[in-house]
Protein backbone atom coordinates (compact mmCIF):
# COMPACT_ATOMS: atom_id res chain seq x y z
CA UNK A 1 0.00 0.00 0.00
CA UNK A 2 1.33 3.56 -0.94
CA UNK A 3 2.71 5.77 2.19
CA UNK A 4 -0.07 8.70 2.05
CA UNK A 5 1.78 11.22 3.33
CA UNK A 6 4.73 11.24 1.57
CA UNK A 7 2.81 10.44 -1.90
CA UNK A 8 0.91 13.95 -1.16
CA UNK A 9 3.53 15.84 -0.69
CA UNK A 10 5.94 14.31 -3.51
CA UNK A 11 2.86 14.91 -5.94
CA UNK A 12 1.88 18.41 -5.04
CA UNK A 13 5.93 19.29 -5.46
CA UNK A 14 5.50 16.85 -9.13
CA UNK A 15 2.58 18.71 -9.97
CA UNK A 16 4.16 22.29 -9.20
CA UNK A 17 6.97 21.56 -11.02
CA UNK A 18 5.57 20.49 -14.31
CA UNK A 19 2.71 23.43 -14.37
CA UNK A 20 5.21 26.16 -13.91
CA UNK A 21 3.32 29.21 -14.21
CA UNK A 22 1.15 27.62 -16.68
CA UNK A 23 -2.86 27.45 -16.35
CA UNK A 24 -4.06 23.85 -16.06
CA UNK A 25 -7.38 22.46 -17.38
CA UNK A 26 -8.88 19.11 -16.17
CA UNK A 27 -11.79 17.04 -16.78
CA UNK A 28 -13.60 16.43 -13.17
CA UNK A 29 -16.30 13.90 -12.41
CA UNK A 30 -16.43 13.94 -9.20
CA UNK A 31 -15.31 10.23 -8.72
CA UNK A 32 -12.86 9.31 -6.35
CA UNK A 33 -10.07 9.66 -9.07
CA UNK A 34 -10.72 13.08 -10.84
CA UNK A 35 -11.33 14.56 -7.34
CA UNK A 36 -7.79 13.11 -6.21
CA UNK A 37 -6.41 14.74 -8.53
CA UNK A 38 -8.50 18.08 -8.18
CA UNK A 39 -7.25 18.67 -4.33
CA UNK A 40 -3.67 17.72 -5.04
CA UNK A 41 -3.58 20.23 -7.91
CA UNK A 42 -5.38 22.61 -6.06
CA UNK A 43 -2.70 22.85 -3.02
CA UNK A 44 -0.12 22.51 -5.74
CA UNK A 45 -1.23 25.52 -7.79
CA UNK A 46 -4.34 26.92 -6.29
CA UNK A 47 -6.60 28.69 -8.99
CA UNK A 48 -4.55 28.16 -11.49
CA UNK A 49 -6.20 24.76 -12.08
CA UNK A 50 -9.59 25.03 -14.15
CA UNK A 51 -11.79 21.66 -13.07
CA UNK A 52 -14.47 20.91 -15.70
CA UNK A 53 -17.93 19.13 -15.01
CA UNK A 54 -19.26 18.16 -18.10
CA UNK A 55 -23.42 17.12 -17.48
CA UNK A 56 -23.87 14.48 -20.40
CA UNK A 57 -27.97 14.17 -19.10
CA UNK A 58 -26.94 10.63 -17.95
CA UNK A 59 -26.07 11.27 -14.17
CA UNK A 60 -27.40 10.35 -11.12
CA UNK A 61 -29.88 12.03 -9.30
CA UNK A 62 -28.92 14.98 -7.87
CA UNK A 63 -24.89 14.57 -8.68
CA UNK A 64 -25.12 17.61 -10.42
CA UNK A 65 -26.00 19.51 -7.59
CA UNK A 66 -23.94 17.51 -5.27
CA UNK A 67 -20.54 18.20 -7.49
CA UNK A 68 -21.16 21.79 -7.53
CA UNK A 69 -21.79 22.23 -3.66
CA UNK A 70 -18.36 19.99 -3.31
CA UNK A 71 -16.31 21.84 -5.62
CA UNK A 72 -17.19 25.42 -5.51
CA UNK A 73 -15.05 27.95 -6.29
CA UNK A 74 -13.55 27.16 -9.99
CA UNK A 75 -15.24 24.65 -10.97
CA UNK A 76 -17.02 25.12 -14.42
CA UNK A 77 -20.46 23.46 -15.07
CA UNK A 78 -21.08 22.43 -18.53
CA UNK A 79 -24.92 21.24 -18.95
CA UNK A 80 -24.56 19.27 -22.31
CA UNK A 81 -27.69 16.95 -22.23
CA UNK A 82 -28.87 17.79 -25.23
CA UNK A 83 -25.82 17.08 -27.30
CA UNK A 84 -25.66 13.85 -26.23
CA UNK A 85 -28.90 12.50 -26.51
CA UNK A 86 -28.73 14.01 -30.14
CA UNK A 87 -25.62 11.94 -30.46
CA UNK A 88 -27.08 9.07 -28.98
CA UNK A 89 -30.12 8.99 -30.76
CA UNK A 90 -30.99 5.30 -32.86
CA UNK A 91 -27.95 3.99 -31.79
CA UNK A 92 -28.28 0.70 -30.24
CA UNK A 93 -24.79 -1.46 -30.13
CA UNK A 94 -23.50 -1.12 -26.65
CA UNK A 95 -19.87 -0.29 -28.61
CA UNK A 96 -21.02 2.06 -30.77
CA UNK A 97 -23.01 3.80 -27.75
CA UNK A 98 -19.77 3.96 -25.66
CA UNK A 99 -17.65 5.59 -28.99
CA UNK A 100 -20.19 8.15 -29.40
CA UNK A 101 -20.39 9.12 -25.68
CA UNK A 102 -16.92 9.38 -25.50
CA UNK A 103 -16.40 11.23 -29.18
CA UNK A 104 -18.63 13.68 -27.50
CA UNK A 105 -17.16 14.32 -24.35
CA UNK A 106 -13.98 14.79 -25.43
CA UNK A 107 -15.82 17.66 -28.29
CA UNK A 108 -16.87 19.51 -25.13
CA UNK A 109 -14.31 19.04 -23.18
CA UNK A 110 -11.96 20.16 -25.86
CA UNK A 111 -14.54 22.97 -26.68
CA UNK A 112 -14.67 24.50 -22.93
CA UNK A 113 -10.79 23.48 -22.41
CA UNK A 114 -10.33 25.82 -25.07
CA UNK A 115 -12.39 29.18 -23.74
CA UNK A 116 -10.26 28.88 -20.71
CA UNK A 117 -6.94 29.54 -22.42
CA UNK A 118 -5.15 26.73 -20.09
CA UNK A 119 -1.69 25.20 -21.51
CA UNK A 120 -1.62 22.13 -19.68
CA UNK A 121 -3.76 18.87 -18.92
CA UNK A 122 -4.27 17.03 -15.70
CA UNK A 123 -5.75 13.78 -15.81
CA UNK A 124 -6.75 10.88 -13.40
CA UNK A 125 -4.90 8.14 -15.06
CA UNK A 126 -4.83 4.92 -12.58
CA UNK A 127 -2.10 2.37 -12.73
CA UNK A 128 -4.21 -0.48 -14.19
CA UNK A 129 -5.35 2.02 -17.11
CA UNK A 130 -1.46 2.30 -18.05
CA UNK A 131 -0.92 -1.14 -18.08
CA UNK A 132 -4.06 -2.32 -19.63
CA UNK A 133 -3.33 -0.16 -22.51
CA UNK A 134 0.46 -0.69 -22.56
CA UNK A 135 -0.29 -4.43 -22.24
CA UNK A 136 -3.00 -4.19 -25.66
CA UNK A 137 -6.01 -5.19 -23.17
CA UNK A 138 -8.08 -2.34 -23.72
CA UNK A 139 -7.36 1.41 -24.67
CA UNK A 140 -8.09 3.80 -22.17
CA UNK A 141 -8.77 6.68 -23.91
CA UNK A 142 -7.19 8.86 -20.96
CA UNK A 143 -3.43 7.23 -21.08
CA UNK A 144 -1.38 9.44 -22.70
CA UNK A 145 -3.96 12.62 -22.83
CA UNK A 146 -7.59 12.15 -24.30
CA UNK A 147 -7.51 13.37 -28.17
CA UNK A 148 -8.04 16.22 -28.23
CA UNK A 149 -7.44 19.27 -31.26
CA UNK A 150 -5.77 21.33 -28.59
CA UNK A 151 -1.83 21.66 -28.38
CA UNK A 152 -1.18 21.28 -24.75
CA UNK A 153 2.63 22.03 -23.61
CA UNK A 154 2.43 19.29 -21.84
CA UNK A 155 -0.34 16.41 -19.59
CA UNK A 156 0.36 15.78 -16.00
CA UNK A 157 -1.03 12.44 -14.48
CA UNK A 158 -0.41 12.59 -10.60
CA UNK A 159 -1.89 9.16 -9.77
CA UNK A 160 -0.40 7.06 -12.26
CA UNK A 161 1.21 4.45 -10.23
CA UNK A 162 -1.66 4.05 -7.70
CA UNK A 163 -4.50 1.51 -7.58
CA UNK A 164 -7.91 2.28 -6.84
CA UNK A 165 -8.02 1.49 -3.17
CA UNK A 166 -4.60 3.54 -3.20
CA UNK A 167 -6.42 6.17 -4.32
CA UNK A 168 -8.90 6.04 -1.99
CA UNK A 169 -6.23 6.02 1.03
CA UNK A 170 -4.85 9.43 -0.43
CA UNK A 171 -8.72 10.82 -0.49
CA UNK A 172 -8.91 10.27 3.34
CA UNK A 173 -5.45 12.18 3.51
CA UNK A 174 -6.36 14.48 1.82
CA UNK A 175 -9.13 15.38 3.95
CA UNK A 176 -11.88 14.77 0.88
CA UNK A 177 -15.34 14.44 1.93
CA UNK A 178 -16.02 10.90 3.39
CA UNK A 179 -19.02 10.47 0.28
CA UNK A 180 -16.41 11.08 -1.93
CA UNK A 181 -13.41 8.55 -0.52
CA UNK A 182 -15.68 6.13 -0.63
CA UNK A 183 -17.99 6.77 -3.93
CA UNK A 184 -18.68 3.90 -5.45
CA UNK A 185 -16.97 3.61 -9.43
CA UNK A 186 -19.48 5.03 -12.01
CA UNK A 187 -19.06 4.55 -15.27
CA UNK A 188 -17.37 7.13 -17.76
CA UNK A 189 -20.78 6.67 -20.22
CA UNK A 190 -23.66 7.09 -16.98
CA UNK A 191 -26.27 5.32 -17.15
CA UNK A 192 -26.17 5.12 -21.08
CA UNK A 193 -24.44 1.64 -20.46
CA UNK A 194 -27.27 0.57 -17.96
CA UNK A 195 -30.04 1.41 -20.58
CA UNK A 196 -29.85 -1.64 -22.68
CA UNK A 197 -30.62 -0.94 -26.11
CA UNK A 198 -31.23 2.57 -27.59
CA UNK A 199 -30.58 5.36 -24.78
CA UNK A 200 -33.76 7.85 -24.40
CA UNK A 201 -34.37 10.75 -22.29
CA UNK A 202 -37.53 8.60 -21.10
CA UNK A 203 -35.59 5.55 -20.16
CA UNK A 204 -32.55 7.51 -18.94
CA UNK A 205 -35.37 9.47 -16.39
CA UNK A 206 -36.47 5.61 -15.64
CA UNK A 207 -33.46 4.05 -14.85
CA UNK A 208 -31.97 7.21 -12.39
CA UNK A 209 -34.83 7.03 -10.23
CA UNK A 210 -34.52 3.05 -9.79
CA UNK A 211 -30.36 3.82 -9.30
CA UNK A 212 -31.47 6.00 -6.79
CA UNK A 213 -33.85 3.85 -4.76
CA UNK A 214 -31.34 0.63 -5.17
CA UNK A 215 -28.82 2.87 -3.16
CA UNK A 216 -31.15 4.07 -0.88
CA UNK A 217 -31.93 0.94 -0.19
CA UNK A 218 -28.71 -0.64 -0.18
CA UNK A 219 -25.59 1.53 0.46
CA UNK A 220 -25.34 2.42 4.17
CA UNK A 221 -26.63 -1.10 5.17
CA UNK A 222 -24.66 -3.28 3.23
CA UNK A 223 -21.65 -1.11 1.79
CA UNK A 224 -21.53 -3.50 -1.14
CA UNK A 225 -18.55 -1.91 -3.31
CA UNK A 226 -21.09 -1.43 -5.92
CA UNK A 227 -24.96 -1.27 -6.41
CA UNK A 228 -27.10 -0.39 -9.41
CA UNK A 229 -30.06 -0.65 -11.23
CA UNK A 230 -30.52 -1.38 -14.98
CA UNK A 231 -33.25 -2.06 -17.69
CA UNK A 232 -33.00 -4.95 -19.07
CA UNK A 233 -36.12 -4.99 -22.00
CA UNK A 234 -40.34 -4.89 -21.52
CA UNK A 235 -42.20 -7.79 -20.08
CA UNK A 236 -45.94 -7.98 -19.00
CA UNK A 237 -47.08 -7.26 -16.00
CA UNK A 238 -50.53 -6.08 -13.99
CA UNK A 239 -50.86 -2.62 -12.41
CA UNK A 240 -54.29 -1.68 -10.48
CA UNK A 241 -55.89 -4.38 -13.03
CA UNK A 242 -54.39 -3.16 -15.71
CA UNK A 243 -52.11 -5.03 -17.97
CA UNK A 244 -48.55 -3.07 -18.52
CA UNK A 245 -46.29 -3.76 -21.00
CA UNK A 246 -43.60 -2.41 -18.59
CA UNK A 247 -39.95 -2.26 -17.64
CA UNK A 248 -37.80 -5.02 -16.06
CA UNK A 249 -35.62 -3.73 -13.85
CA UNK A 250 -32.28 -5.77 -13.26
CA UNK A 251 -30.55 -4.98 -9.67
CA UNK A 252 -26.97 -5.86 -9.05
CA UNK A 253 -25.43 -5.48 -6.33
CA UNK A 254 -21.78 -6.68 -5.64
CA UNK A 255 -18.23 -6.86 -3.48
CA UNK A 256 -14.68 -6.83 -4.75
CA UNK A 257 -11.29 -5.29 -4.09
CA UNK A 258 -10.78 -3.78 -7.54
CA UNK A 259 -13.21 -4.54 -9.62
CA UNK A 260 -11.28 -6.95 -11.50
CA UNK A 261 -13.28 -10.22 -9.66
CA UNK A 262 -16.53 -9.79 -7.63
CA UNK A 263 -19.20 -11.72 -6.30
CA UNK A 264 -23.04 -10.57 -5.94
CA UNK A 265 -23.92 -9.36 -2.49
CA UNK A 266 -26.04 -12.63 -0.62
CA UNK A 267 -29.00 -9.65 0.46
CA UNK A 268 -31.98 -10.77 2.76
CA UNK A 269 -34.62 -11.41 1.08
CA UNK A 270 -36.87 -9.12 2.66
CA UNK A 271 -34.20 -6.37 1.83
CA UNK A 272 -34.78 -7.50 -2.25
CA UNK A 273 -38.45 -7.45 -1.53
CA UNK A 274 -38.70 -4.27 -0.15
CA UNK A 275 -36.96 -2.82 -3.17
CA UNK A 276 -39.25 -4.60 -5.60
CA UNK A 277 -42.55 -2.70 -3.99
CA UNK A 278 -40.69 0.50 -3.67
CA UNK A 279 -39.12 0.22 -7.39
CA UNK A 280 -42.49 -0.83 -8.39
CA UNK A 281 -44.66 1.37 -6.71
CA UNK A 282 -42.78 4.63 -7.16
CA UNK A 283 -42.24 4.07 -10.78
CA UNK A 284 -44.77 4.09 -13.49
CA UNK A 285 -43.31 2.32 -16.12
CA UNK A 286 -41.60 -0.77 -13.96
CA UNK A 287 -43.35 -4.15 -14.29
CA UNK A 288 -40.45 -6.20 -12.68
CA UNK A 289 -37.58 -6.53 -10.50
CA UNK A 290 -35.02 -8.93 -10.68
CA UNK A 291 -31.96 -9.32 -8.27
CA UNK A 292 -28.52 -10.49 -10.37
CA UNK A 293 -26.69 -13.48 -8.86
CA UNK A 294 -24.21 -13.91 -11.04
CA UNK A 295 -20.22 -13.50 -10.42
CA UNK A 296 -17.58 -11.95 -12.26
CA UNK A 297 -16.55 -13.98 -14.31
CA UNK A 298 -18.10 -14.75 -15.95
CA UNK A 299 -20.27 -12.01 -16.12
CA UNK A 300 -18.77 -8.25 -15.83
CA UNK A 301 -20.37 -5.89 -13.05
CA UNK A 302 -21.79 -3.13 -15.70
CA UNK A 303 -24.52 -4.47 -18.30
CA UNK A 304 -22.72 -2.94 -21.51
CA UNK B 1 18.86 -8.55 -6.78
CA UNK B 2 17.32 -9.28 -10.17
CA UNK B 3 13.41 -8.70 -10.12
CA UNK B 4 10.77 -11.25 -11.17
CA UNK B 5 8.95 -10.79 -14.69
CA UNK B 6 5.84 -11.26 -15.60
CA UNK B 7 5.01 -11.87 -18.96
CA UNK B 8 1.33 -10.06 -20.34
CA UNK B 9 -0.30 -12.72 -22.31
CA UNK B 10 -2.91 -10.05 -23.25
CA UNK B 11 -5.28 -11.48 -20.14
CA UNK B 12 -6.93 -8.68 -17.91
CA UNK B 13 -5.68 -9.91 -14.75
CA UNK B 14 -1.79 -9.49 -15.44
CA UNK B 15 -1.19 -6.42 -13.55
CA UNK B 16 -2.62 -7.94 -10.81
CA UNK B 17 -0.17 -9.98 -10.63
CA UNK B 18 2.55 -7.19 -10.29
CA UNK B 19 0.22 -5.90 -7.81
CA UNK B 20 0.55 -8.66 -5.60
CA UNK B 21 4.22 -8.89 -6.20
CA UNK B 22 4.54 -5.12 -4.87
CA UNK B 23 2.12 -5.40 -1.95
CA UNK B 24 4.78 -8.26 -1.29
CA UNK B 25 7.48 -5.73 -1.54
CA UNK B 26 9.06 -8.00 -4.45
CA UNK B 27 10.45 -6.04 -7.24
CA UNK B 28 8.68 -6.96 -10.75
CA UNK B 29 8.44 -5.91 -14.41
CA UNK B 30 6.05 -6.83 -16.58
CA UNK B 31 7.22 -7.53 -20.21
CA UNK B 32 6.31 -7.93 -23.34
CA UNK B 33 5.56 -11.51 -24.82
CA UNK B 34 8.08 -10.65 -27.87
CA UNK B 35 11.09 -10.08 -25.69
CA UNK B 36 14.09 -12.00 -26.80
CA UNK B 37 14.66 -14.84 -24.60
CA UNK B 38 18.45 -13.71 -24.28
CA UNK B 39 17.23 -10.60 -22.78
CA UNK B 40 14.67 -12.16 -20.54
CA UNK B 41 17.07 -14.53 -18.98
CA UNK B 42 19.49 -11.46 -18.48
CA UNK B 43 17.19 -9.49 -16.77
CA UNK B 44 15.20 -11.83 -14.39
CA UNK B 45 15.46 -14.37 -11.57
CA UNK B 46 11.82 -15.93 -12.36
CA UNK B 47 9.26 -15.71 -14.92
CA UNK B 48 5.47 -15.50 -14.80
CA UNK B 49 3.73 -16.48 -17.68
CA UNK B 50 0.53 -14.25 -17.46
CA UNK B 51 -2.90 -15.43 -18.39
CA UNK B 52 -4.57 -14.28 -21.86
CA UNK B 53 -7.36 -15.20 -24.61
CA UNK B 54 -5.28 -17.55 -26.27
CA UNK B 55 -2.11 -20.01 -27.57
CA UNK B 56 -2.32 -17.40 -30.71
CA UNK B 57 -0.96 -14.73 -29.33
CA UNK B 58 1.94 -15.58 -27.04
CA UNK B 59 4.70 -14.62 -28.83
CA UNK B 60 8.11 -16.17 -27.35
CA UNK B 61 7.06 -17.36 -24.02
CA UNK B 62 7.59 -21.03 -24.74
CA UNK B 63 10.79 -20.19 -25.41
CA UNK B 64 11.18 -18.71 -21.70
CA UNK B 65 10.68 -22.27 -20.32
CA UNK B 66 13.92 -23.30 -21.53
CA UNK B 67 16.45 -20.83 -19.60
CA UNK B 68 16.76 -22.62 -16.48
CA UNK B 69 15.02 -19.88 -14.41
CA UNK B 70 11.66 -20.94 -11.90
CA UNK B 71 8.53 -20.70 -13.95
CA UNK B 72 5.25 -20.35 -12.76
CA UNK B 73 2.17 -20.83 -15.40
CA UNK B 74 -1.17 -18.81 -14.53
CA UNK B 75 -3.93 -19.69 -16.38
CA UNK B 76 -2.77 -19.55 -19.93
CA UNK B 77 0.48 -19.99 -19.03
CA UNK B 78 -0.09 -23.16 -17.83
CA UNK B 79 -1.36 -24.07 -21.03
CA UNK B 80 1.71 -22.79 -23.13
CA UNK B 81 3.81 -24.57 -20.38
CA UNK B 82 1.60 -27.98 -21.33
CA UNK B 83 1.67 -27.41 -25.08
CA UNK B 84 5.59 -26.55 -25.15
CA UNK B 85 6.33 -29.52 -23.38
CA UNK B 86 4.55 -31.98 -25.83
CA UNK B 87 0.88 -31.95 -23.27
CA UNK B 88 -2.24 -31.17 -24.61
CA UNK B 89 -4.86 -28.71 -24.21
CA UNK B 90 -8.42 -29.28 -25.01
CA UNK B 91 -11.94 -27.18 -24.56
CA UNK B 92 -12.80 -28.54 -20.99
CA UNK B 93 -16.57 -29.96 -20.65
CA UNK B 94 -17.57 -27.65 -17.71
CA UNK B 95 -15.84 -24.23 -18.11
CA UNK B 96 -14.36 -22.61 -14.43
CA UNK B 97 -15.43 -19.32 -14.25
CA UNK B 98 -15.56 -17.53 -10.53
CA UNK B 99 -15.58 -19.82 -7.70
CA UNK B 100 -14.07 -23.21 -7.82
CA UNK B 101 -13.19 -25.73 -5.13
CA UNK B 102 -9.56 -27.43 -5.51
CA UNK B 103 -7.88 -30.59 -3.57
CA UNK B 104 -4.58 -30.22 -3.54
CA UNK B 105 -2.54 -33.48 -3.81
CA UNK B 106 1.01 -32.49 -3.41
CA UNK B 107 1.24 -29.99 -0.80
CA UNK B 108 5.25 -29.47 -1.10
CA UNK B 109 6.97 -26.85 -3.05
CA UNK B 110 4.62 -24.34 -4.73
CA UNK B 111 1.74 -25.50 -3.08
CA UNK B 112 3.55 -25.93 0.53
CA UNK B 113 1.09 -24.52 3.81
CA UNK B 114 -2.41 -24.16 1.52
CA UNK B 115 -4.97 -26.71 3.02
CA UNK B 116 -5.82 -30.16 1.15
CA UNK B 117 -9.00 -28.07 0.27
CA UNK B 118 -9.63 -25.03 -0.92
CA UNK B 119 -11.38 -21.95 -2.88
CA UNK B 120 -10.18 -20.14 -5.75
CA UNK B 121 -11.67 -17.81 -8.73
CA UNK B 122 -11.05 -19.32 -12.33
CA UNK B 123 -11.95 -17.91 -15.54
CA UNK B 124 -11.23 -20.51 -18.06
CA UNK B 125 -12.21 -22.49 -20.98
CA UNK B 126 -9.65 -24.44 -22.03
CA UNK B 127 -8.22 -26.95 -19.87
CA UNK B 128 -4.66 -29.70 -19.96
CA UNK B 129 -5.73 -32.86 -21.19
CA UNK B 130 -2.34 -34.31 -21.51
CA UNK B 131 0.45 -33.59 -18.78
CA UNK B 132 3.64 -33.69 -20.20
CA UNK B 133 6.38 -35.79 -19.46
CA UNK B 134 8.52 -35.46 -16.57
CA UNK B 135 5.13 -33.12 -15.16
CA UNK B 136 3.39 -34.13 -12.01
CA UNK B 137 -0.19 -33.23 -11.20
CA UNK B 138 -0.30 -31.18 -7.60
CA UNK B 139 -3.77 -30.32 -7.68
CA UNK B 140 -7.44 -31.38 -9.25
CA UNK B 141 -10.98 -30.29 -8.91
CA UNK B 142 -14.58 -31.85 -9.42
CA UNK B 143 -14.87 -29.72 -13.10
CA UNK B 144 -10.64 -30.07 -13.79
CA UNK B 145 -8.46 -32.70 -13.80
CA UNK B 146 -5.61 -30.47 -14.00
CA UNK B 147 -5.80 -27.85 -11.64
CA UNK B 148 -2.02 -27.70 -11.31
CA UNK B 149 1.06 -28.99 -12.53
CA UNK B 150 4.73 -29.13 -12.08
CA UNK B 151 8.18 -30.65 -13.19
CA UNK B 152 9.78 -29.45 -9.69
CA UNK B 153 13.55 -30.81 -10.85
CA UNK B 154 13.36 -27.82 -13.46
CA UNK B 155 11.51 -25.68 -11.59
CA UNK B 156 8.36 -25.38 -14.05
CA UNK B 157 4.76 -24.66 -11.81
CA UNK B 158 1.56 -24.07 -13.40
CA UNK B 159 -1.71 -23.27 -12.02
CA UNK B 160 -4.98 -23.03 -13.84
CA UNK B 161 -6.85 -20.92 -11.34
CA UNK B 162 -5.52 -16.67 -10.28
CA UNK B 163 -3.56 -16.70 -7.36
CA UNK B 164 -3.90 -12.77 -8.16
CA UNK B 165 -7.09 -11.78 -7.54
CA UNK B 166 -8.55 -10.85 -4.45
CA UNK B 167 -11.20 -13.48 -4.41
CA UNK B 168 -8.89 -16.74 -4.51
CA UNK B 169 -8.29 -17.44 -0.99
CA UNK B 170 -4.62 -16.69 0.17
CA UNK B 171 -3.47 -16.64 -3.21
CA UNK B 172 -0.50 -14.54 -2.04
CA UNK B 173 0.52 -17.63 -0.15
CA UNK B 174 1.12 -19.38 -3.61
CA UNK B 175 3.35 -16.12 -5.31
CA UNK B 176 4.93 -16.21 -1.77
CA UNK B 177 6.57 -20.15 -2.37
CA UNK B 178 7.49 -19.33 -6.34
CA UNK B 179 9.53 -16.24 -4.76
CA UNK B 180 10.89 -18.18 -2.24
CA UNK B 181 11.58 -20.93 -5.04
CA UNK B 182 13.09 -17.75 -7.05
CA UNK B 183 15.43 -16.93 -4.47
CA UNK B 184 17.09 -20.34 -3.89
Amino acid sequence: MVNVEKFIEKAVGEIRNAAGNEKVVMALSGGVDSSVCAALATRAIGDRLVPIYVDTGLMRKGETDRIRTLFDGNLLVVDAADEFFAALEGVTDPEAKRKAIGERFIRVFEREAKRTGATMLLQGTIYPDRIESEGGIKSHHNVGGMPLNIDFKGVIEPIADLYKDEVREVAGGLGLPVEIQHRMPFPGPGLAVRVLGEVTREKVAIVREANAIVEECLVEKFRPWQCFAALVGLGTGVKGDVRLHGWIVAVRAVQSRDGMTADPLLLPYETLSRMATRITAEIPGVARVVYDVTPKPPATIEYE
Amino acid sequence: MLPLYVVNNHGQFNHLILRALRDMDVEATMISNETPPAEVARGCRGIILGGGPTLDRIGAAPAYLDLGLPVLGICLGLHIMATARGGAVRRGASGGFGAVEVDVLDRDGILQGYPERMQVWASHADEVSVVPEGFVRLAESAICGVESMASPDERLYGVQWHPEVSHTVNGRLLLENFNRICSE
